[in-house]
């Protein structure tokens, strides 16, 4: 039972740190383009379907793949806003988030169709296991060890990247203040396209972690980009720490609802957790938003 | 504003359309009356979800959960033996109590983030209405009491759509319209000009649910049978929110609009293309989205069109395109 | 007690930043008093503290006897307190009539019946100088005509305190002089006026009473004439050198 428990909870854990991942990923390029991307949830969907055929077809590492999968959706998010949102981009507030909201959620939607429509089965989970390893009489599984460690590794390298590079500095002047930035030469939509590009690879890299654990559908999606939401709520935005966090809450919580009222219900409760904050703590866990 | 003969004129038309839509059951087969059927409650839909989404400005995807809570709550009635005038009557109760209970903190989000956080209202009644098997019988749906009452339903979802467009032309010229466009304008200038907005959002969405959970509960009354996918789907929930996009949200025309051209549309093309329907939405909303946010009543010729036969009321909403 | 408003002991601070420390101001009947001080000084934020836009962290505000600083902005407006905002913010897609009609309806205890309400909006348009363009959208109208919409739509609300922010800035001094008029019509029908201002010309000429800010702090209160000569205002507002700028560059 405690042993159950535990198991489930370094579940929990694994899924929050996949769900703040790519939460941060919604949250900066909200931050960024003031534009929510109602398809992010998809990108994570689509990552774990292309590191799936990855390792079925060419028996690619998982680990390796998350590396990989960063470069080609990065590319694809800097395409994705060219074509679409860039046009909008300039739009008065009322029409840009009327055009955004019908933009992404078509894309979504598009996307989820589709999708189902070439793959129509589920894929459970990536068949790539290591030796368990025993801890003091509990055993953990070394893959999801690893999996957390990666998660962290790549959250610090990218904490790092953003605290140090041109893009990472003009990320977070544009998020403060778009006009100032644009005065002092920060070229806008090229900082736009590549956080975008960025976000999007970072849910991709996060949907690799999520096949090898997790059941993947065409349809998880939109459910998804719900579930970010509640995180970024949660942790704030912006903020990386912030939505590592507020993920790990998101996580523990649906760990914790699956087991004592049974997996049907723990869908439920990023709903539910959005709510509660909403009503006790508008400004989020942190503070500032 | 207009002059005497194109209101003349117009009244004509709402007239001869009436009587034209009255004589229908004798005139045509029950295929097409299940098509205006569906017409009137996508339009009951788009109008009554225009209310909050387009005179306040807060897009809320989540509009059809009205509808579905209508449909079960009709449907749960009906089986318990309850007439259909108390089921609905009940049915829209439940669904203005569901209003205001997550109106009031959902009404703490704005923009794009209330749409994302109504939007997951829609799988959040999906996965209460598979998980309550006792009381919705799960994701198998639930029949109600059989018997043909296609012809009164089509009179009810008729008189339904008219009366929430007569609703929506009526809030814009009241003083509570004037609330809600100035909330869609600047809600914290609204209240600083004494409009108590959190309240007065609430209500909004409150008034946008009766039309919706009452043509919910028809629609269950008329089909005898619904199930999570079909009332929660995410057919239902967008059809309408894209139509009144398409036609043009905040204006009493538009949704009519939009929802006319839309269902001509899916007649043309889903008959012939049975599967991808929902790509073909995605594809629609993405268009929209980036050519006309505006929609179709704001295109100028046709702007000008209803400017003239005096239906253009907040039309200048989206003044750019 | 004849004042109207009072606040005693105001603060806020904004997380580490104190943008109003111990504001104590008495505002009486009929008066124009004009506030100044350097950007960023708090003025605006006392603004909307006594608007009810934001709560005082400490201190209280007393409006007619009441105290207001725990109640929601519309309450406040409800009272008698009207506000035009430093970048005009009107209801953009709204007509100037529909601007004006918000204030009438919503603005007072009791609405006016309908034909009452657009009749007195047409007149407070009228007033300002706006009748001819009511049924213009207010984002169609050019910077000045905001201005006075924002100053009719202050008016609508039956206001017996008007907080004007920095209404004469970026307006040419025909405008200017047009504006100054206007606000004295206000005076004249009983309003009492509080104005933020940079443009001294303008605060010499209306202001009865001046009040300078420097860093949330209050550094000054009296006449106009007094105020700009007291040699910490020069230091702080004007800077050191010349009291002869109509406009200095804070």
């Amino acid at each position: 039972m405690a042993i159950d428990l535990i198991q489930l909870l370094v579940g929990g854990l694994l899924l929050g740190g996949i769900y703040g991942l790519a939460a941060f990923g919604l949250s900066i390029s909200f931050g960024v383009l003031n534009v929510l991307n109602l398809a992010h949830g998809e990108f994570l969907m689509l990552g774990s379907l292309a590191s799936y055929a990855a390792f079925v077809g060419l028996g690619v590492n998982p680990f390796l793949s998350a590396v990989l999968i960063i470069p080609p959706f990065v590319l694809i998010g800097v395409g994705f806003y060219s074509l679409l949102l860039k046009p909008i981009s300039e739009k008065p507030p009322h029409q840009l988030l009327v055009a955004s909201i019908l933009v992404t959620l078509g894309s979504s939607l598009a996307i989820e169709d589709l999708t189902s429509f070439f793959w129509d089965r589920p894929v459970t989970g990536i068949p790539y296991s290591l030796p368990a390893i025993e801890f003091s009489g509990i055993v953990v599984s070394s893959l999801r060890l690893l999996i957390l460690l990666f998660i962290c590794a790549l959250a610090v390298s990218l904490q790092i990247y953003l605290k140090k590079t041109f893009l990472g500095r003009a990320i977070r002047a544009v998020t403060q203040c778009r006009d100032g930035a644009k005065v002092v030469g920060i070229p806008i939509s090229h900082v736009s396209a590549l956080t975008f590009g960025l976000g999007v690879a970072l849910a991709a890299s996060a949907g690799v972690f999520y096949v090898t654990l997790f059941t993947v559908t065409p349809t998880m999606g939109i459910p998804l980009t719900v579930k970010y939401l509640c995180v970024v709520v949660l942790g704030g935005l912006g903020s990386l720490v912030g939505s590592v966090v507020g993920g790990i809450i998101l996580g523990l919580a649906e760990a914790l609802t699956a087991y004592y009222l049974g997996a049907e219900w723990s869908h439920c409760i990023a709903f539910v957790l959005l709510i509660a904050i909403l009503i006790i703590k508008p400004e989020g866990l942190f503070g500032t938003r | 504003m207009n002059n005497g003969r194109t209101s003349t004129i117009l009244y004509v038309c709402i007239i001869l359309l009436t009587a034209f839509l009255a004589a229908l059951p004798w005139l045509l087969v029950s295929y097409a009356l299940v098509w205006f059927f569906l017409f009137a409650v996508y339009l009951t839909l788009a109008v009554s979800y225009d209310i909050v989404g387009g005179y306040m400005g807060y897009m809320n995807l989540g509009h059809s959960t009205f509808f579905g809570l209508g449909a079960y709550s009709t449907a749960i009635l009906l089986n318990h033996g309850l007439g259909l005038a108390p089921s609905l009557g009940v049915a829209v109760l439940v669904a203005a109590a569901f209003a205001l209970l997550v109106g009031y903190p959902l009404f703490r989000l704005r923009g794009a983030y209330f749409s994302l956080a109504t939007f997951g209202l829609i799988s959040l009644m999906g996965i209460l209405s598979n998980n309550l098997r006792d009381l919705t019988g799960g994701s198998g749906g639930i029949s109600t009491p059989s018997g043909d009452h296609s012809v009164a339903a089509y009179y009810f979802s008729l008189i339904l759509a008219a009366g929430t467009i007569v609703l929506s032309h009526r809030l814009a010229r009241s003083k509570f319209g004037l609330a809600l466009f100035s909330i869609r304008e600047d809600e914290e200038v609204a209240r600083a000009f004494g409009i108590p907005t959190t309240l007065y959002k609430c209500v909004a969405l409150l008034v946008s649910s009766v039309p919706a959970s009452l043509i919910g509960g028809i629609y269950v009354w008329n089909m005898t049978y619904i199930s999570p996918s079909s009332v929660f789907g995410l057919e239902i929930a967008l059809s309408p929110i894209v139509m009144a996009m398409l036609g043009g949200t905040g204006t009493i025309i538009g949704p009519v609009v939009g929802v006319a051209f839309l269902t001509a549309l899916q007649e043309l093309l889903w008959t012939k293309i049975p599967y991808l329907h929902l790509t073909m939405y995605g594809i629609t909303m993405v268009l929209v989205g980036l050519f006309m946010p505006g929609g179709l009543v704001r295109i100028s010729w046709v702007r000008s069109l209803v400017s003239r036969l005096g239906l253009a009321e907040q039309i200048d909403y989206f003044k750019a395109t | 007690m004849s004042n109207l408003l009072e606040c005693r002991n105001v603060c806020k601070s904004f997380g580490g930043l104190q943008a109003l420390a111990k504001i104590d101001l008495r505002v009486s009947r009929g008066e124009i008093l004009g506030i100044i001080g350097p950007n960023g000084a708090g003025k605006t934020t006392l603004f909307n503290i006594i608007s009810g836009a934001l709560s005082p962290t400490k201190g209280s505000v007393v409006f007619n006897g009441q105290e207001i600083s725990k109640l929601r902005a519309n309450r406040i407006c409800r009272l008698g307190v009207a506000r035009t905002y430093q970048l005009v913010r009107p209801f953009s897609s709204l007509s100037a009539l529909e601007n004006v009609l918000v204030g009438i309806c919503f603005g007072r205890p009791d609405a006016p019946s309908r034909e009452k309400r657009v009749k007195e909006a047409l007149a407070i348009l009228t007033f300002v100088g706006l009748g001819a363009k009511a049924n213009q959208a207010a984002e169609d109208l050019t910077l000045v005509e905001k201005k006075h919409l924002e100053i009719a739509r202050a008016l609508a609300t039956n206001p017996q305190l008007v907080l004007l922010d920095e209404v004469v800035s970026g307006l040419t001094p025909t405008e200017t002089s047009h504006l100054v008029n206007t606000i004295r019509g206000i005076q004249q029908r009983g309003v009492t006026i509080i104005m933020i201002e940079h443009v001294l010309k303008v605060v010499m000429e209306l202001c009865q009473r001046v009040v300078v800010l420097n860093y949330g702090l209050q550094i000054a209160n009296g006449l106009p004439t007094e105020v700009i000569k007291n040699p910490e205002v020069i230091e702080a507002y004007l800077g050191a050198e010349s009291l002869n700028e109509d406009e200095p560059s804070a």
